[in-house]
């Protein structure tokens, strides 16, 4: 009984961190604080639940501690390899010349922003937009019309 | 298996609530502005998924869950990492 009950604690120790890290994962505002709460759903959520099977089944024990030892091990690979590859492509944007991906802001911050923008450095902003985005985009060079008459006629 | 009732249902509403737990995190899969989040997001639902088989092997009382669960864990791990790879590199090999 008493293994039972401590059994159901670790459960629901376990079912909190899971609930804690999905609703972090959710809320937080960039990718690598998402990374730090999904990393909390697999290390101290999974084993209070691996912990609370243990003492409710002791036949599986054994079983289960070989499931937490290779969580333990792949788990942090996993996450850091997800990290990196977030660093490494902030690298490969850089050094292609291109603007890294802006800091992801929530919806709040942007309309804060603007609301402290005067309209004429509202109005700056979106004719320098406008002025790269034309910068930018290639204009597509057609053939001269003499030249491609000649080419038909000699068909 | 669990004998006494009151476990058995504690453990039958925590599945229940681990289940439910996956809609809110399948939001961040379908909303992810990046391709890392994305991934960071499927990474959480297995997790949660191996939590959802353990409990599963409560409430069955059969061992070949667990085991599972471990080739389950197993897959993931190697599914997330040539998958990190391909956002970094641009291709998996």
């Amino acid at each position: 009984m008493l293994l039972e009950v401590l059994g159901v604690c670790a459960l629901v120790f376990g079912l909190f961190f899971c609930a804690v890290g999905v609703v972090g994962v959710i809320r937080l505002p960039n990718t690598l604080t998402r990374l730090h709460a999904s990393g909390k759903v697999a290390t101290l959520g999974l084993f209070g639940l691996l912990l609370g099977a243990a003492l409710l089944m002791p036949s599986t024990a054994m079983r289960l501690l070989a499931l937490g030892l290779f969580v333990l091990l792949t788990s942090p690979v996993a996450t850091h390899a997800i990290a990196a590859s977030v660093n490494r492509r902030r690298e490969i944007l850089e050094e292609l010349g291109q603007e890294p991906e802006p800091a992801e802001t929530e919806e709040t911050f942007q309309v804060d922003v603007t609301a402290a923008l005067s309209r004429s450095k509202i109005q700056d902003i979106i004719e320098a937009q406008e002025r790269a985005l034309r910068h930018h985009t290639p204009e597509i060079k057609r053939p001269s019309d003499s030249g491609r008459d000649s080419g038909r006629d000699r068909d | 298996m669990i004998e006494s009732a009151f476990a058995q249902a504690a453990v039958q509403l925590i599945l229940l609530a681990l289940v439910s737990l996956l809609l809110p995190a399948s939001y961040r899969v379908i909303a992810g502005p990046r391709l890392s989040d994305r991934l960071a997001a499927v990474d959480l639902i297995t997790t949660l998924l191996i939590g959802i088989i353990v409990m599963l092997a409560l409430v069955e009382g059969t061992q070949v869950f667990v085991d599972m669960a471990t080739a389950l864990a197993a897959f993931a791990f190697v599914g997330t990492i040539s998958i990190a790879r391909y956002i970094s590199e641009g291709r998996v090999f």
